[in-house]
């Protein structure tokens, strides 16, 4: 047993963690908002760069193979920046799919995102509505029982703003020449799949947003000064920090044993993403709702940055499955017929 | 990272399933399930004799190093001796405080000849200890210790006078590990003394608190002159709060695992009874109950997280330790309350008297203990944000 990351995987995290903090910055996602299509060619050019986009990507089509464990990490990162690129949906969610699908459409995009050349996005019935499709050389749209590749002459798109201006979402009709990729079963377990992998990223991103809202939200305590001193002195304000602090910190381990599980294939795999869904995106909402309130009516501003994680972390919780969906599955999992729960099923 | 268990360690796992199922039989299997949180009073001899069974099969202090008697085992063989032991129902330890605290700290920082006197009796599950910590005027405020320690030179031994309260089993126990100022001028953490106690003399007196339980795991003791020998001082005089810092360490460490495995029964036993009684069928219950599966998750997963020694790179595995107690018993307050809720209206009918709860009703009120002992819910609060998160210390009036 070892519950732990290696030194290459945190050395990693720790490049990552700079490159994203000194590029991404709450200025230059401000300008983002104000730009047409909310995206950032030149960011993404760099992300390619560094191995990011092809990450998951297996060697044999340019990319680095690695896998759901080896990305976690770095989707904490794009959390603690509120990355508006879809980096973890491609690494997470849209690379192992086309992996899963295989053939010549796996073999003609895989380069092609790990080159960072084209943008693969999919759509899930569980979604409302698709992210980045406006940006999309190809989308892999769940339609009932089956899964299709539409191109975007094959897509219609109707924008839809979303409270997080960095989350640009569509609704998309998809025509009938669209090519049906996988059916039945298959497209079934590509979607829970899919679902799964969504989740996950989810979960690992609003670990970041916590993280950041907590030292955003330490540091203001600690400097604003009421009653003759710092507010973060009072115990009032303390607790709804440390209220924060034990919400993320105890959601960490479950979100790294569900990337363990995903990226081992795990039986359990769908249990434990909802279980990090879940523990991750309260954390998030505990850090907006408590960070807002002890940064007083400032915290309230849209000049404070306080709000871009906030958002973000709002948005997240509700998409890819939201707590009563994930709750739901931990349950049917509790009262299964045959559970093995207790003693002895640590892992 | 790699989660799961060696086939080894699997062998391991089935030597110690295989001697429980031996063992946990005849006299002893009227202690299965039995002596857990808020059941502590119960069974307390057949207790002490199944400490000693455990020990006659080498099943005590696991994760003691061999040289002292211990088991020598791995984390993962101490994860996985909890595990079996938690599902065969075994009893909970009376040796706990010894293997768990008292033990480990002799280890760590008592001399030879304290190791020798203790760690056997600790070992054979022969003698018991209690902690002797807090006082009427020492509770949130920890170093406020008056208890006092004063050295006899006609004597040669350490005189104590003073009062202990909220002493888990201090009426079993042979031994008490007891803070005391060893410096009658001195204020706060500074001063103490860590002091190995005898309890069976006539200097000591204890007296049980009825809790709302109506039973008594916790004791007042009253130290009225009572004697220890000039060798059974742990570190220097005035070293007695490093000492007794460094125990709290023990009991965030392995030995959680064993508490986990208690509430694991406890939340299988809710689980058994929402699906036998239909309050599994209502939503809201299921929701609970797959919180406190998740909770419960947590907890043995960041065990297992820090046991694996990694110090997070965001720097979070240093915070482990300051927010596991806050998590744990916030945790298990709610599973008494949902434990109710999934009893209904059932929840308030004794099984019978005088004043007999049921297991599931003395959980829901022995809970009620779990965030006030061992630093209260707002104590751990403040701890987590000054050192865990770094906020500004709270201005504190000058002591006298």
């Amino acid at each position: 047993m070892d519950f732990t990351f290696s030194e290459d995987q945190l050395l990693f995290q720790e490049s990552v963690k700079d490159f994203l903090t000194n590029e991404v910055t709450p200025e230059r996602i401000r300008a983002s908002w104000e730009s047409d299509d909310g995206r950032d060619s030149a960011l993404w050019n760099q992300l390619a760069e560094m191995g990011l986009t092809g990450l998951t990507v297996p060697e044999a089509h340019g990319g680095l193979g690695m896998s759901e464990l080896d990305f976690v990490l770095l989707a904490q990162e794009c959390g603690y920046v509120a990355l508006p690129e879809p980096l973890v949906h491609t690494a997470m969610v849209a690379v192992p799919l086309l992996c899963q699908i295989g053939g010549e459409l796996a073999d003609l995009w895989l380069p092609k995102i790990a080159a960072g050349e084209a943008k693969v996005v999919v759509g899930l019935e569980q979604n409302l509505l698709v992210e980045d499709a406006h940006v999309a050389d190809l989308l892999l749209l769940q339609r009932g029982d089956s899964i299709v590749a539409a191109t975007p002459g094959q897509v219609e798109l109707r924008h839809n703003e979303s409270v997080d201006p960095s989350r640009k979402l569509y609704a998309v009709e998809v025509s009938d020449s669209a090519t049906v990729v996988a059916e039945g079963e298959q497209a079934q377990a590509l979607v829970t799949g899919a679902l799964d992998r969504g989740a996950l990223g989810c979960a690992a991103q609003a670990l970041g947003l916590a993280q950041r809202m907590v030292d955003i939200s330490v540091q203001y305590t600690s400097e604003r000064q009421q009653f003759g001193q710092a507010i973060g002195a009072f115990q009032a304000v303390k607790h709804h920090m440390a209220n924060v602090a034990v919400s993320l910190e105890y959601a960490r381990a479950p979100v790294h044993r569900a990337a363990y599980s995903v990226a081992a294939g795990e039986p359990i795999a769908s249990h434990a993403v909802s279980h990090a869904k879940l523990v991750a995106c309260d954390a998030a909402k505990l850090a907006a709702k408590n960070c807002i309130q002890v940064h007083g009516a400032m915290g309230y501003t849209w000049e404070v940055d306080l709000h871009i994680f906030m958002k973000k972390a709002w948005a997240l919780a509700n998409t890819w499955g939201d707590a009563g969906f994930h709750k739901t599955r931990i349950g049917e999992h509790i009262f299964a017929e045959g559970a093995v729960l207790g003693a002895g099923a640590t892992f | 990272m790699k989660l799961s268990f060696s086939a080894e360690d699997e062998q391991f796992r089935e030597e110690i399933a295989a001697w429980l199922n031996d063992n946990l039989t005849g006299e002893f299997a009227k202690l299965k399930y039995r002596g857990g949180p808020g059941d502590e009073h119960t069974f307390p001899q057949e207790r002490q004799q199944w400490e000693k069974k455990l020990a006659e099969g080498g099943w005590t202090c696991v994760g003691w190093p061999k040289e002292y008697g211990g088991r020598g085992c791995s984390i993962e063989q101490q994860v996985i001796f909890f595990e079996e032991y938690a599902r065969a129902g075994a009893p909970g330890r009376v040796g706990h405080i010894g293997e768990g605290l008292a033990g480990p700290t002799l280890i760590a920082f008592g001399t030879e000849e304290q190791k020798q006197k203790y760690l056997p009796g600790i070992v054979a599950g022969s003698e018991l200890w209690c902690q002797g910590y807090s006082e009427p005027g020492a509770g949130s405020d920890l170093a406020n210790v008056k208890t006092k320690a004063r050295f006899d030179e006609a004597s040669g031994k350490w005189i104590l006078d003073g009062q202990k309260v909220w002493t888990s089993l201090a009426h079993e126990s042979d031994y008490c590990f007891v803070i005391a100022r060893t410096d009658p001028d001195s204020v706060a953490h500074k001063g103490l003394g860590f002091f190995l106690v005898k309890m069976d003399q006539p200097g000591v007196e204890v007296r049980p608190i009825e809790q709302i339980t109506g039973t008594s795991e916790f004791n007042e003791v009253f130290f009225d002159g009572a004697e220890c020998d000039a060798q059974d001082i742990v570190g220097a005089p005035g070293d007695g709060w490093k000492v007794a810092m460094g125990l709290l360490g023990f009991e965030r460490g392995v030995s959680t695992l064993g508490q986990q495995m208690q509430f694991q029964n406890e939340l299988d036993q809710v689980v058994e009874l929402a699906r036998k009684n239909g309050a599994g069928q209502d939503p809201t219950i299921r929701q609970r109950i797959a919180r406190a599966h998740a909770e419960l998750k947590i907890m043995r997963y960041n065990a297992m997280r820090m046991l694996s020694g990694q110090s997070g790179s965001d720097g979070s595995l240093q915070k482990e330790a300051l927010i596991y107690k806050l998590f744990w018993a916030t945790w298990h307050r709610s599973l008494g309350e949902l434990a109710m809720d999934v009893m209904g209206p059932e929840c308030e009918i004794l099984e019978g008297g005088p004043y007999e709860l049921s297991r599931l009703q003395s959980m829901y009120l022995f809970v009620r203990s779990d965030t006030i002992y061992g630093g209260t819910n707002q104590i751990q609060r403040n701890i987590i944000a000054e050192r865990g998160l770094g906020m500004p210390k709270e201005p504190r009036v000058a002591a006298k």
